[in-house]
């Protein structure tokens, strides 16, 4: 076996892992800041990915329809924050089903206004050589997405006012409300945080995942897995999870099938529950 | 006060016993009704209706598990997806031998559904794993086999597994013997169906009145204080999911017969969500409500004649499950119930004003001297010890090197000030806490890694710092689920808990649901309970708090008895009440033993005073 060839498989491997780091970390964040799991997280990235369609193919560029397709799912998810999540707090099987029936509201009005194939959008594919193989220009540009957008939620919830005060709600709500912080807005924040990056995650990866009403289910499944696998650290567990589980899922997809990447990825996390029900950061002493 | 036995002897022995004979005439009754109705309804709506029975026995297996146990599964629809295909398979495959079908699918499909689901709960339950994270492993348990199934391909014998084409030829279903057997018209059908589902509900009404279904229920209401009385818990769960998992399965073998065609449409999210919509609109937990919900659904979209909703069932499924949960929780039965209870409950207001005089616990010392010479017939003196015991979170140590014996004969006090470690330190010696380092022991048996059932099982008793007792389960019932504990024997159970209900003055309260006592008498509650346990070793965590002066005075009387017969280890903060019984007293200050010894002499120790006090040299020698 050749080096490039090594190199590429490396390289594909880091692509999809940051694909699915993309796709989780707004799960992660909703997850670990306000311990509810969105199950409509899937139907918010197809959310974001069809807003950022439409937007680009009015003529906007695809830069611009991504930020835009981020700040319309965020404000998506503060208004069901508003309506649905807020109705349900202390009662979190009832906060799955409402976001359970969501997500298949979603999905099927997707359906009926779009239908169910879309044309994806003109993005001219252009690819690096590595030795005697290729690897997409626009993967390794998602490597490079899901490190700056780490890096950019470590800031945003270690050094600003949201970040501290949201990472205190959760840690210590009692404290918190009675230091005058607000967890209602907080968590309006927090949800349209989660929801934004979710819509973003559909946007970025437009160019390489079309858009269809059924493409959240196939996220999900890798995105609720991994978050459950990464436990109560936020961050560095999405990162080490998702890291972890989409680079053996590559492996094996590019070797065999994507469905036996799939069921790889299963088995997998299931024996790794096994030794860390409550996720491998479980024990950890670092909280992001 | 004299009571007499007779009536509580007669309360008593209904908790725990198996399904009542006014239950089964009910179930009788109504499903008389429904089979006249099965043989005259016209026979294609016999047809149609014999799905939603089946829909109906999915959504029982799914009230088991989350209306009974508290576990949100959404993977009952893959075991039963699982349990139609290998059912089918079966029935493929051997029907010919016998020329009836169901005796082939529905054992097979119950065992494939079974299996499947313990395994699923293996990892679940023995890991330990949140509620969350168990409603979202079983979620997509079921995306994966959605997925997977689409492009599994597969030949088992005759029967031949056609990925996205699916599987058709399945037999129907067909009851009598040999050759000649028929199919069996619609009207039969429905009420082959409604036969096994009725059979179906009875045994899963009578596992909920058993022993076994109370324990499930205290693990739903709290599964900590479940296990430290005794029950692994994991196991319970185990066992209740695998039943509901080979419900499932068979439901889907009986769903294969019904349609003679399966696809791994059956594992997609559209069915997985219309599980928990049946059993929301029926009423969860009452498991005749998943087929009231299921007849209710099936029936409104037959009448609404397909074409309203049409293609748009999806949609309107979704927003139904959202209405469900925010505006109607309880279901159709639950909101019937509620309207009941409110009409009796105003009646009952006007009828008979409670006494209140009655209602204040006292100690009754002989019957206590009577259990307790009684459970102590066996056991020599045993002595709890931890042996250098180090608990850690993070940079925290809450426990740090921990050398400590106890046996019976004098009462042990731990005390300290706030954050010195001391429930820290008993919930490592009650295993809720596992130790990073050190060794607990229990007699010569090491315990270290025992869980907190087993050491319960052991000969230990544990009362957290917080009350806990059942709060939807009545006194007597909690007191008889900690008695059943111990021998697992009906009768024993309904003997002592009877008499620690009398010990405690409870009698009056025994019919009260447990959340409507004060603070002070669920404390004497969950000490009921304990005692309950006849434990050799008794660790009590602030038993004091919320008690009035009067009432403390009788837990002192109490505890110094008891550690005549058991090691008895009390936390507490009251220095007054610790003056009381009389104690060995261990100081814990930073996780570490500070100082032990007679609490007078403690007393005139100015460094023990300095770190409750908080003054300067001993608060920062560490």
């Amino acid at each position: 076996m050749e080096i490039d060839y090594l190199l590429v498989v490396l390289l594909s491997s880091l692509t999809s892992a940051s694909v699915l780091i993309i796709a989780t970390l707004g799960l992660a964040v909703i997850f670990g800041l306000m311990g509810v799991v969105n199950l409509a997280h899937g139907e918010f990235i197809m959310f974001g990915a069809y807003t950022a369609l439409v937007v680009t193919r009015s003529g906007v560029p695809f830069s611009i329809a991504v930020i835009v397709a981020a700040l319309v799912t965020a404000l998506f998810g503060a208004i069901v924050e508003r309506v649905i999540i807020r109705r349900l707090y202390g009662r979190l099987l009832d906060t799955l089903l409402a976001t359970w029936g969501l997500s298949l509201v979603l999905y099927q009005s997707a359906v009926l206004i779009f239908g169910s194939v879309t044309p994806g959008i003109g993005m001219p594919q252009s690819n690096v050589r590595i030795g005697d193989y290729t690897i997409s220009s626009y993967m390794l540009f998602l490597l490079g997405v899901a490190i700056v957008l780490v890096l950019a939620l470590y800031w945003l919830l270690t050094k600003t006012g949201y970040g501290i005060v949201a990472r205190a709600a959760i840690q210590d709500s009692e404290t918190a409300s009675a230091i005058g912080i607000e967890s209602g807005r907080i968590n309006t924040m927090t949800f349209a945080l989660g929801s934004g990056l979710a819509g973003f995650a559909g946007a970025i990866l437009l160019p390489a995942v079309p858009a269809t009403p059924g493409m959240g289910f196939a996220f999900v499944i890798k995105a609720f897995l991994t978050v459950v696998v990464a436990g109560p650290v936020t961050l560095t567990g999405t990162v080490l999870a998702g890291g972890l589980l989409g680079s053996a899922a590559n492996i094996v997809a590019s070797f065999w099938t994507t469905v036996a990447g799939n069921i790889v990825f299963f088995m997998l996390t299931m024996g790794l529950l096994r030794l860390y029900p409550n996720g491998i950061t479980a024990r950890w002493n670092r909280k992001l | 006060m004299t009571i007499s036995t007779q009536p509580d002897q007669q309360a008593n022995s209904r908790i725990g016993k198996a399904i009542a004979w006014s239950d089964l005439i009910s179930i009788a009754a109504a499903v008389f009704v429904l089979l006249i109705i099965s043989l005259i309804v016209d026979p294609y709506l016999a047809y149609v209706a014999t799905s939603w029975v089946i829909f109906g026995i999915v959504g029982l297996s799914l009230d088991l598990v989350w209306g009974r146990a508290g576990v949100l599964s959404l993977s009952q629809t893959a075991f039963y997806g699982l349990g139609g295909y290998a059912g089918s398979i079966a029935a493929i495959n051997f029907s010919y031998l016998t020329g009836n079908t169901l005796i082939w699918s529905l054992p097979v499909g119950m065992l494939v559904g079974g299996v499947v689901a313990a395994f699923i709960s293996w990892i679940i339950f023995y890991g330990r794993m949140g509620v969350l994270q168990t409603t979202i492993l079983t979620y997509t348990f079921t995306l994966v086999l959605w997925t997977a199934t689409v492009s599994f391909s597969t030949k088992v014998g005759k029967a031949v597994v056609g990925g996205d084409n699916g599987m058709s030829n399945i037999p129907p279903m067909i009851l009598g013997l040999g050759d000649a057997a028929k199919q069996l018209e619609p009207n039969a059908m429905l009420v082959t169906v409604v036969l096994i589902a009725a059979i179906l509900y009875a045994l899963c009404k009578a596992l909920a009145k058993s022993p076994f279904g109370l324990i499930i229920d205290c693990i739903r209401l709290d599964p900590v204080k479940a296990e430290l009385l005794g029950y692994d818990i994991r196991r319970y769960q185990l066992i209740l999911f695998t039943i509901a998992g080979g419900i499932a399965g068979l439901a889907g073998s009986l769903f294969a017969a019904w349609s003679n065609y399966l696809n791994p449409s059956i594992f997609n999210v559209q069915e997985a969500l219309s599980i928990p919509i049946y059993v929301l609109v029926g009423g969860r937990g009452t498991l005749v409500g998943a087929f009231v919900g299921a007849l209710a659904v099936g029936g409104l979209s037959f009448w609404l004649g397909g074409g309203v909703i049409g293609g748009q069932t999806t949609l309107v499924m979704g927003v139904c499950l959202i209405l469900l949960v925010l505006f109607m929780k309880s279901g159709l039965l639950g909101g019937l119930a509620q309207l009941f209870a409110l009409f009796r409950s105003k009646r009952e207001a006007k009828q008979a004003p409670i006494d209140q005089t009655e209602q204040r616990v006292k100690i009754d010392f002989d019957l206590l001297d009577k259990i307790r010479l009684h459970a102590n017939t066996n056991s020599q003196s045993v002595e709890l010890s931890s042996v250098d015991a180090l608990k850690s979170f993070g940079g925290v140590t809450p426990v740090n090197r921990v050398t400590q014996s106890f046996k019976k004969g004098k009462v042990r006090c731990v005390i300290g000030p706030n954050g010195a470690g001391k429930s820290s330190y008993l919930k490592a010696l009650a295993g809720t806490y596992k130790l990073d380092a050190g060794q607990i022991k229990f007699g010569q048996r090491d315990i270290t890694h025992a869980d907190p059932f087993d050491r319960v099982r052991q000969g230990l008793g544990i009362k957290m710092q917080k009350a806990q007792v059942f709060d939807d389960l009545d006194v007597r019932t909690n007191l008889w689920i900690a008695a059943y504990s111990r021998d697992r024997n009906r009768e024993e159970a309904d003997r002592v808990s009877g008499g620690m209900l009398k010990m405690l003055g409870m009698v009056a309260q025994g019919s009260k649901p447990a959340s409507q006592l004060s603070h002070g008498e669920q404390q004497w509650l969950d000490i009921g309970m304990v005692l309950c346990l006849s434990p050799d070793v008794m660790l009590f965590d602030e038993p004091a708090a919320g008690m009035t002066k009067d009432e403390r005075r009788q837990l002192s009387q109490l505890i110094k008895t008891l550690s005549k017969s058991a090691a008895v280890v009390v936390v507490e903060h009251d220095m007054d009440f610790v003056r009381t019984l009389d104690a060995d007293v261990t100081v814990l200050h930073q996780g570490e033993v500070f100082a032990q010894g007679d609490i007078e002499v403690l007393r005139k120790d100015e460094r023990i005073l300095d770190i409750y006090l908080g003054r300067r040299k001993h608060v920062q020698a560490h």
